[in-house]
C-alpha cells in the first residue's frame, strides 16, 4: 500500500467523532414525509427534499469588547474617532469617515428612537415573539443609531421621537438580543 | 463621466437591441433557474435577430444562491447557454441586481472589451420550505433575512420588509405620508399589471382593500408588499458600430447610468455626513444621489418635464413614492401628493410602472431590474402593446434599488435618440 493510501485510511477511522448534525435533520424531515407522502408533487414535475445547512463558531474580532461588556457587566460601550470625534454605536474599531483608530467609550442606556416598525410577519424562529417593535435608537451621548427591539407594552407602533431606556437580560450570552428599549415614562 | 452627447459625437454609445422574458410567476416548479434563463435569452436573441455565437460577454444578475439552492449558479447558467468560452461574470446586489448587471454590462460594451452582451437576470425563490412548519413563505423570508447584518441585526428578528418599514415611517413622521397615499401606489401599480400578459399580480382593488389587508410590518400591509417572484429577462446590449453594422433599425441608447450606495447600517445615516446634503434615514439619499449623476451624464435639467415614463423599484408600495422625490419627480416630502394628483397613473403626465412594477408584474429578484430596463426599452421602441405610454421626449427611467435600508441603487435613463 502507498504511504499515502495508509495516511487517508488512518484519517478515515477516526473523523467522525459523533453524528453528523444534518442527518438529524434528515430524519425529521423524513418524517415529516413519511406522515404525509403528498407534500412532494412527483406526477407533473419530481420533487425531492433538500436543504443546505452550515454551523459556525465565529469572532466579534475588533468588536468584541462590546459583547464582553454587555454579557459581563450590562453596560453599553460605543467608540469615538481619536480624530474627528464620531462617536459610534454600534462601535466599530476604525473610523469610516477619517480611517483613524476609535476608542472605547461608554454611552448613555437612554436614548431616542430614531425610527421604528412592528414586525406582524416573519421567520418561524422569531414568529412566537410577534408582534415587536424593531427600531433604530441613538444613545444620547453618540451620534450615530443601533437596531434594537423595543418594548411596546401594549402599543402597536413605537413613534420616532420617543425616549427610551435600556434594559438588561439577567441571563446574557454576548449577543446583540441580550438586551433592549423600554419607552422612558 | 462621459456625457451622452459626448458618446454621440465620438460615436461611442451602447444600445439595447433586444428584450425576453419568461413569465414572472409565484413559482415555476416545472422549470430549473438554468432553464429559465435560457428561455428568455432565446426570446431575447429572437427579438435582437442575433445568433448565440455573436455575443461576446454575458453578466449574470442572481442575488441569493440561497434562493437558487447553488454557489455560483451562474457558471451553470453560462454552460447551459453554450457560452462557453466566453467570459461570464455575477453581479449580486440584492434587489438591485438586475440594475447593477445592466451597469456591468454596459461598461463591458463601453470599455470597448465586448461588442455585444447579454445581461441575464433570474431567481427562484419558492423552493425554499420550511419543513418544520410545512409551509414555503418562513424559508423564503429567512434566504433573505440572512442579508442583514448577522452580528448586530439579524438576531433581532428582521426581515426586507422591517428593513424598508423603518425608512416609511421615518418619511411619515418627517413629511406626513399617509398609508393611504401609499396605498394608491398599490392601486395604480396591480391595475398596471392588467396590461402585462407576464406579470404575476394583475388586480383590480382599492384603497380600501389595501388598507384593510393585514399588516406584515407597520406601515406595510399585505397589499402595499410586492410578493416573492420566479422568473428571468434578458437584455441584448451593443455599440454604436455594431448596430450600425447590423442595420438595427430601432436601438434604444443608454443615455445616463448613475449608482449608489448608502451606509448599510441605516442607523449611521445623519445630515452632517458626505450624503447629508440629500437628507436623513427619512430620505432615500442615495437615490438622489444616483438620479443627479444619471441626469448629468444624459443632459436632464428637469427630469419632471423631460422623463416620459419610468419603472421605479416598489418592493413596497411606499418606496415607490419616496423615490418620486429622489428621482426629482416633485418636490421632496411631495411623493405622496405625486401619486394622489394622478400624475403617476396611466394616462397621466408622467406614468410610473407601466408593466405593473414589483407589485404587479412580480419580483423576480436578479430579473427584476433587469425587467424594468426592458420595459422603458420597449415603450421607447413603441413595443409596449397595450400598455404603450406616448413617447413625446424620448426619454425613460429606470430605477433598481436593494440591499439593508435601500442601501444599492442604480438609475438608467434611456432612448431613442
Amino acid at each position: 500500500m502507498r504511504e499515502s493510501t495508509k495516511k487517508a485510511k488512518e484519517v478515515l477511522g477516526r473523523e467522525l467523532k459523533s453524528r453528523p448534525l444534518e442527518s438529524l435533520i434528515d430524519d425529521m424531515i423524513l418524517k415529516k414525509i413519511t406522515g404525509n407522502p403528498s407534500v412532494l408533487e412527483s406526477e407533473k414535475y419530481f420533487e425531492v427534499p433538500d436543504k443546505m445547512v452550515m454551523f459556525y463558531k465565529y469572532s466579534y474580532g475588533q468588536q468584541s469588547r462590546f459583547f464582553k461588556e454587555l454579557k459581563d457587566n450590562a453596560a453599553l460601550y460605543g467608540a469615538r474617532c481619536r480624530k474627528c470625534g464620531i462617536v459610534y454605536f454600534p462601535p466599530r474599531a476604525q473610523c469610516s469617515e477619517c480611517y483613524s483608530d476609535t476608542e472605547w467609550t461608554p454611552v448613555s442606556n437612554e436614548g431616542v428612537v430614531v425610527s421604528s416598525t412592528t414586525v406582524w410577519y416573519t421567520t418561524s424562529e422569531f414568529f412566537d415573539r410577534t408582534p415587536y417593535a424593531v427600531g433604530y435608537v441613538r444613545p444620547t451621548d453618540a451620534n450615530t443609531a443601533m437596531l434594537q427591539r423595543i418594548d411596546l407594552k401594549g402599543r402597536e407602533f413605537i413613534e420616532p421621537g420617543e425616549k427610551v431606556i435600556a434594559v438588561f437580560k439577567r441571563e446574557r450570552f454576548g449577543t446583540v438580543s441580550d438586551f433592549w428599549y423600554e419607552i422612558k415614562e | 463621466m462621459k456625457s451622452y452627447l459626448q458618446l454621440k459625437n465620438e460615436g461611442g454609445r451602447v444600445a439595447i437591441v433586444g428584450t425576453g422574458q419568461t413569465k414572472f410567476e409565484a413559482r415555476i416548479p416545472g422549470m430549473t433557474y438554468y432553464e429559465l434563463a435560457f428561455q428568455a435569452a432565446k426570446n431575447a436573441l429572437a427579438d435582437a435577430n442575433i445568433e448565440p455565437g455573436m455575443i461576446d460577454s454575458v453578466v449574470y444578475g442572481i442575488y441569493n444562491d440561497l434562493f437558487e439552492r447553488q454557489i455560483m449558479p451562474d457558471t451553470y447558467i453560462h454552460d447551459y447557454l453554450g457560452m462557453y468560452g466566453k467570459p461570464g461574470t455575477r453581479i449580486t446586489t440584492g434587489g438591485a441586481t438586475g440594475g447593477y448587471a445592466f451597469r456591468a454590462a454596459y461598461a463591458d460594451v463601453a470599455s470597448g472589451l465586448s461588442d455585444i452582451a447579454m445581461v441575464v437576470g433570474v431567481e427562484k425563490a419558492q423552493d425554499c420550505y420550511d419543513w418544520a412548519q410545512g409551509k414555503t413563505t418562513p424559508e423564503v423570508l429567512k434566504s433573505i433575512a440572512y442579508s442583514a447584518d448577522m452580528t448586530w441585526e439579524f438576531p433581532l428578528g428582521v426581515s426586507a420588509a422591517s428593513s424598508y418599514a423603518v425608512l416609511a415611517s421615518a418619511h411619515m413622521k418627517k413629511y406626513g405620508t399617509t398609508e393611504e397615499q401609499a396605498a394608491m401606489v398599490s392601486v395604480k401599480n396591480h391595475g398596471n399589471a392588467l396590461n402585462n400578459p407576464f406579470a404575476q399580480s394583475p388586480m383590480r382593488i382599492t384603497v380600501d382593500d389595501v388598507m384593510s389587508s393585514r399588516i406584515i410590518s407597520y406601515p406595510f400591509k399585505l397589499l402595499d408588499s410586492s410578493l416573492y417572484t420566479e422568473g428571468a429577462y434578458v437584455l441584448i446590449i451593443m455599440n454604436e458600430k455594431k448596430v450600425r453594422e447590423i442595420g438595427v433599425k430601432d436601438p434604444v441608447w443608454v443615455k445616463g447610468i448613475g449608482s449608489s450606495n448608502d451606509k448599510s447600517f441605516t442607523g449611521l445615516r445623519s445630515s452632517i455626513d458626505k450624503l447629508g446634503k440629500f437628507g436623513d434615514i427619512a430620505d432615500l439619499r442615495n437615490h438622489y444621489k444616483a438620479a443627479e449623476e444619471a441626469y448629468r451624464m444624459a443632459g436632464i435639467s428637469n427630469p419632471r418635464k423631460e422623463i416620459d415614463v419610468a419603472e421605479l423599484h416598489d418592493a413596497f408600495s411606499f418606496t415607490e413614492i419616496q423615490a418620486y422625490e429622489a428621482m426629482g419627480f416633485c418636490e421632496r416630502g411631495k411623493g405622496g401628493l405625486f401619486v394622489e394628483e394622478g400624475t403617476a397613473s396611466m394616462g397621466g403626465d408622467l406614468p410610473v410602472s407601466p408593466s405593473g412594477g414589483l407589485l404587479g408584474a412580480g419580483h423576480a429578484v436578479g430579473a427584476t431590474g433587469v425587467m424594468q430596463i426592458g420595459e422603458i426599452a420597449n415603450q421607447i421602441r413603441h413595443k409596449a402593446g397595450r400598455r404603450q405610454i406616448e413617447i413625446r421626449n424620448n426619454n425613460g427611467l429606470a430605477h433598481s434599488i436593494g440591499g439593508p435600508g435601500s442601501s444599492y441603487c442604480t438609475v438608467t435613463i434611456l432612448g431613442g435618440n
